[in-house]
């Protein structure tokens, strides 16, 4: 029987390698099956070294067999298994159940630490398989909860260990410190723009995708920033979740509860974005999942890019193509997108003309309304403040992001309850069908939105956004049912800018 | 020039012999002849047959013993040391160890490198 097991990524799941090991009497030599090829010399070279290095010389003709041959494996980390599975053999030592091992192999025996730890740490306690992987890794593989894993720092203190018993010290939990969830800038910080705060805020609370429209240096890129703030802290199966994806990366950010926010440049290429390349590796939709996507200057982005982005937007994961198959990340994301009002910026500006021509700001406003649009559920203008403004606003601090997220919190949690028989967190998430059926609109929001949808012509599709945001508009007010004055306040996000 | 080079190389493995005795080995064969080249020594450490290649240099040269074993040689070796063990029928561990000899005016030095293919060769 088969009892050493690695692993190898595929998207942030790990998945299980059988390491299979056959000696035939000969001249030296090692072939590995399964592995790329351009992997596989230095994969003999250091498994080799570090056995030797190790107290076990290897000799014979030896075949090692990983196990689908067809899934596409990385090399390093299989170091560790393959070297476990030569020394048992070598060494007749007997394991007394199946065990994942994960780890690449200095030259003189030392473990380094993998990526893809805490994936690794999540199907070892999926399988209920002891996991023995490099001490560096313990951190994340700690956050897993009851997982049984043994940090090892050497080959050969593995060896011992699984030859005379010799203890391993077992992976401590890593509890997730509460750090201040406060980011810079808070809140309080941003004067004024009491219509981008509230549209922001609505955002947050239903976790839906906003665009700001707004001159340059009106604060859109500030307010980005401070969304992050007022966002409900991560869960810690949101954490995982975050750092499987980070994992999948030579990170060691600590584990954080503040969603991830990441700022896209339109001069980005689709696979920074998207994920992928030659080393397949996550993109930053991914890195933001359960955080925010910030895209500034949105109309800058090339079409196919954002053409890109609509369907991990809409299933909340990215399919990304290989050669040899696709994989899964996640991407949960609320979409933060700013632009200009129109090329020259200052379309709509209180002192500054405009000076586009009447076709410039067509063709501008059919950029805008481009494939992503329908996934965006509030838009609001953002203003430059005048000097008057900037004087009369500075003593009058607003409420704190602490304030504010706790108001988010408490939506959230409605929402959780109401559409909890449906497994959906957000009003966002919720399908339409489901969520007009749920809605509790009030006769007197009906009649609002009967009579508006008329005056601004409202699609079918913009009628569902507008009743959406009204949904979350009245749960940051507590409000059971949907009344006008919300119905009111989500038209005013509706996007005819 | 030639049959001192042959001597030479015959009393470096006369040395090389009566140091694997030291060792316990024994010495199955000598001057191994192939199409493709020449094993000097066949001895055995343990359960493994070695094919044992000797160097013998004298001081004034100087590419050291150990190092005037390039690929091509190491190669050719590979190639028949397993003729070798496909015609005596040894189907179990072989390796390829190396006993540099070095003359410095009289006084020899000797070294044994074992397992000099390391596995890198792919044949
Ligand atoms: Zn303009």
């Amino acid at each position: 029987m088969n009892l050493v097991k690695a692993v190898t990524l595929r998207g942030v799941q790990a998945k299980e390698v059988d390491v299979e090991v056959e000696i035939a009497g000969g001249l030296f030599s090692i072939s590995i099956v399964g592995l790329p090829d351009a992997s596989v010399r230095e994969a003999k070279e250091r498994v080799r070294a570090a056995l030797k290095n190790s107290g076990v010389s290897l000799r014979g003709r030896i075949a090692v067999n990983l196990a689908p041959a067809d899934m596409p494996k990385e090399g390093s980390m299989m170091d560790l298994p393959i070297a476990v599975s030569l020394a048992i053999r070598s060494r007749s030592i007997t394991l007394d159940r199946p065990a994942i091992f994960i780890g690449e192999l200095a030259l003189d025996g030392r473990i380094r630490p993998v990526r893809g730890a805490i994936s690794a740490a999540v199907l070892a306690k999926e399988q209920r398989l002891p996991l023995y992987a490099p001490v560096e890794n313990s951190p994340q593989i700690g956050l897993v909860p009851e997982v049984e894993a043994y940090q090892v720092e050497t080959l050969g203190q593995i060896l011992s260990h699984l030859e005379s018993g010799i203890p391993l010290p077992q992976v401590p939990p890593y509890k997730v410190e509460d750090l201040p969830l406060s980011v810079d800038p808070d809140w309080s910080d941003i004067r004024g723009q009491a219509m981008a705060k509230r549209a922001l805020e609505i955002a947050a609370a239903g976790h839906h995708n906003v665009l700001m429209v707004g001159a340059p240096g009106s604060g859109k890129t500030m307010l980005a920033r401070a969304l992050r703030g007022i966002l409900p802290p991560l869960s810690d199966g949101e954490i995982l979740e975050n750092l499987m994806v980070k994992g999948l990366l030579d990170s060691d950010d600590r584990p954080d509860r503040r969603p991830p926010f990441r700022v896209v440049h339109h001069t980005a290429s689709t696979v920074s974005i998207c994920g992928g390349g030659t080393a397949l590796r996550p993109g930053e939709i991914s890195l933001a999942h359960r955080g925010v996507l910030f895209l500034d200057e949105f109309t800058e982005f090339r079409r196919d890019l954002v053409e890109a982005l609509r369907q991990p937007l809409e299933d909340g994961s990215i399919v990304v193509s290989r050669s040899s198959g696709t994989v899964t990340y996640p991407s949960r994301v609320l979409l933060v997108l700013a632009a200009n009002p129109c090329p020259c910026g200052w379309w709509g500006d209180a002192v500054e003309p405009c000076r586009c021509s009447p076709s410039d700001l067509e063709r501008y406003r059919r950029r805008l309304a481009g494939p992503v649009m329908d996934r965006i559920d509030l838009q609001v203008s953002v203003s430059r403040l005048s000097p008057e403004e900037l004087v009369g606003l500075s003593s009058s601090h607003g409420e704190s992001s602490s304030k504010v997220r706790e108001r988010v919190s408490m939506a959230r949690e409605r929402q959780r309850a109401r559409w909890s028989f449906g497994g959906w967190g957000c009003n966002s998430e919720v399908p339409e069908k489901t969520l007009r059926k749920h809605l509790n609109l009030s006769s007197e929001g009906k009649k609002t939105l009967l009579q508006m949808a008329e005056g601004f012509r409202l699609s079918a599709r913009g009628m569902g956004r507008v009743l959406r945001v009204a949904r979350t508009i009245s749960d940051l007010a507590g409000d059971d049912g949907v009344s006008s004055s919300a119905v009111m306040e989500a038209l005013a996000y509706r996007g005819e800018i | 020039m030639e049959p001192e080079h042959l001597k030479k190389g015959k009393m470096g493995e006369d040395m090389a012999c009566r140091y694997l005795a030291g060792l316990g080995w024994p010495v199955l064969a000598r001057n191994v002849r192939f199409r493709r080249g020449e094993l000097d020594v066949i001895s055995k450490d343990c359960d493994e047959m070695v094919v044992v290649e000797v160097r013998y240099r004298s001081v004034g040269i100087l590419v050291p013993p150990e190092a005037s074993v390039g690929p091509k040689k190491l190669r050719k070796l590979v190639l028949a040391g397993s003729a070798y063990m496909d015609r005596i029928g040894w189907s179990g561990f072989w390796r390829i160890d190396l006993i540099a000899i070095t003359d410095r005016d009289g006084r020899i030095s000797l070294e044994h490198y074992r397992d000099i293919t390391g596995g890198d060769v792919s044949f």
